[in-house]
């Protein structure tokens, strides 16, 4: 435990120094060394331990969740600060702190903890987001900003009622705890409204996909690639400490299917890969829910790498061609850019041998047969929604782009171990699994090419009013289920 | 019976400030609401760590059972918190006013 609060602290005082003395790329460099070190000091676990002393202290644990958050984040921080190296200084101790922040909310196992944790990722991508000072992208960190108050008080409220009825916050200690009363029930909605809304899932964090499209390259990157995972594995330890598996099931679907209809009909690439989170989330949500936690978290960490290079290679390839729209990034895009965006579609739609591959088999591995039909089905609208990107991939002229090689190989890593992860990836029919649905997805999308569909964008009010009627009704489907 | 009015505030303050969250056009008042309803969260905390009789959680106030001190020190962070979200959005809000000179929640929406 030790080690892990060292490297938090490390990573959490050189962002601070980096922010007061102005030498941010400096402090990231040594953080991520400090990161790397500490993580390797106490990887692969570490046992369960009270900071400030049981059985008030919080409780932290190294456990696989840790293990991936961490892994993920030292990654995905040295892809961007490599990517975006000549930025400014203070860019990359904001940055810094960022990084710490999740490394505090991996190994985290108390519900008020996460609060504090959760929130500050809030703040921080906020001011990222807003950094630049565009006023389309101020306005989506202020919706982003509102909307996570909103989900974070409901949150509040519900740490208030399991608190109140049995005095514990420690995740492992509630798992104990008498579920049937109504008012830990109520409570545990509210905890699960809080934690969906910061997640971004359908309908109640609608919050997500302009904030993610509207942010510079790199934070787009580690919004989608990491601070949203923060808001899975706080699911994943409500999932852990009460039985809420079916509805966390329910809102995986539900986002999984209704982040694909956006995602599908989107223009603007950067929001297009940002809806395409939104529908990924929901094989992260389908992982926890079918109380197959490791399949999650390999999933997302698996699409931690592979949509931190698909939106490092959008970013390159939108600064290099000066324009959003995918049908005008047609031809003269950087090589590394094109490289990118199709390794990292390659991975998204499930194909052998990048991250995703193994990432869909261990979802589908013990799941029941209407759970793989479900899998198959966003598989297949994932491949149709990225198939509009293979016009575009025409490679023109070279630029330099660490990051992408760094996570290029990542997910080829990751997808390698995978295959030798699960001995059931050396038969035909997984690889034939996997490549099927994503020729049908292309099928799907001829068809549908041809369908001009013009879907509204919720408002800001629609948004918020959206959020606070589907979390009354998931209240009252915890309360009475 | 302290106890049970205190919750009722907070909770009618909470509802106060989301209903004003979704009418209110104008983001000022957006984040007033925000503020109200967080006010009702943390007032809803510190509610429930009140036990009938009891004195404040302050060593030296003489014997008797004490109010749980934990949510106490729990709403002093999340009013940290609060106030952070709160200075952060007023200063997305002066830079919107100035680019675009509006705070009507619908105009900025559309003129993307």
């Amino acid at each position: 435990m030790n080690a892990a609060l060292l490297g938090i602290l490390s990573y959490l005082g050189l962002g601070v120094l980096g922010i007061l003395f102005g030498r941010g790329r400096l402090a990231a460099v040594l953080a991520l060394v400090a990161g790397g070190v500490t993580l390797s000091l106490w990887a692969p676990e570490f046992p369960e331990g009270f900071l400030g002393g049981p059985p008030l202290g919080i409780a932290l644990a190294g456990d696989f969740w840790a293990l991936g958050i961490w892994g993920l984040a030292l990654l995905l921080h040295a892809a961007v600060l490599l990517h975006g190296w000549k930025k400014e200084g203070l860019f990359h101790a904001i940055i810094t702190v960022l990084i710490g922040t999740c490394l505090a909310g991996g190994v985290s196992r108390d519900l008020f903890n996460l609060y504090i944790v959760l929130e500050l990722a809030t703040l921080l991508s906020v001011i990222l987001v807003a950094k630049e000072g565009r006023s389309p992208a101020v306005w989506a960190a202020l919706r982003y900003l509102l909307l996570a108050g909103v989900g974070m008080i409901l949150y509040l409220f519900g740490l208030g009622l399991v608190y109140g009825r049995t005095g514990l916050l420690a995740v492992s200690a509630l798992a104990h705890a008498d579920f049937s009363i109504p008012s830990i029930r109520i409570g545990v909605g509210f905890l699960l409204v809080g934690a969906a809304v910061k997640t971004g899932v359908f309908l109640l964090g609608l919050w997500l996909p302009p904030a993610h499209g509207q942010a510079p390259t790199e934070v787009s990157a580690l919004l989608s690639g990491l601070v949203v995972k923060l808001g899975v594995m706080t699911m994943a330890r409500l999932a852990e400490a009460f039985p809420v598996e079916p509805i966390v099931l329910a809102l995986g679907i539900l986002t999984g299917f209704g982040g694909l209809i956006y995602a599908i009909w989107e223009q603007d690439l950067k929001v297009f890969l940002a809806y395409s989170t939104v529908s990924q989330l929901g094989y992260m949500l389908l992982g926890l829910g079918l109380e197959n936690q490791e399949a999650g978290l390999f999933y997302a960490v698996a699409h931690g790498l592979f949509k931190g290079l698909l939106f490092l290679s959008a970013g390159s390839a939108i600064e290099g061609a000066g324009k959003r729209k995918i049908s005008e990034l047609r031809g003269g895009l950087p090589w590394p850019a094109v490289l990118g965006l199709a390794l990292g579609a390659w991975a998204i739609a499930g194909l052998p041998p990048l991250a995703g591959f193994p990432g869909k088999y261990a979802l589908a591995l013990s799941s029941p047969i209407w759970a793989k039909g479900i899998l198959l089905g966003l598989s297949l609208g994932t491949a149709a929604s990225f198939s509009k990107l293979l016009p575009i991939l025409q490679p023109k002229n070279g630029d330099q782009a660490g990051g992408i090689f760094l996570l290029t190989a990542a997910i080829l890593g990751l997808g390698i171990w995978g295959i030798f992860l699960f001995p059931g990836l050396w038969r035909l029919n997984p690889w034939l699994e996997a490549v099927l649905p994503a020729g049908a997805g292309y099928g799907v999308y001829l068809v549908l090419r041809k369908v001009p569909a013009k879907i509204r964008r919720l408002p800001l009010d629609w948004a918020i009013l959206s959020a606070l009627l589907t979390s009354l009704f998931l209240i009252a489907v915890v309360l009475f289920a | 019976m302290e106890a049970l009015s205190g919750l009722a505030l907070a909770v009618a303050l909470a509802g106060l400030g989301l209903w004003a969250m979704v009418t209110r056009r104008n983001i000022v008042w957006k984040l007033l609401g925000l503020n109200v309803a967080s006010g009702g969260s943390i007032l809803f905390l510190v509610a429930l760590s009140h036990r009938p009789g009891a004195r404040p959680a302050i060593r030296g106030l003489g014997p008797g059972p004490a109010v749980d001190p934990l949510p106490q020190a729990l709403v002093l962070t999340a009013i940290v918190i609060h106030f952070a979200t709160l200075a952060l959005a007023l200063a997305l809000v002066i830079i919107l006013t100035e680019h675009r000179h509006t705070q009507d929640a619908k105009r900025l929406e559309e003129e993307q």
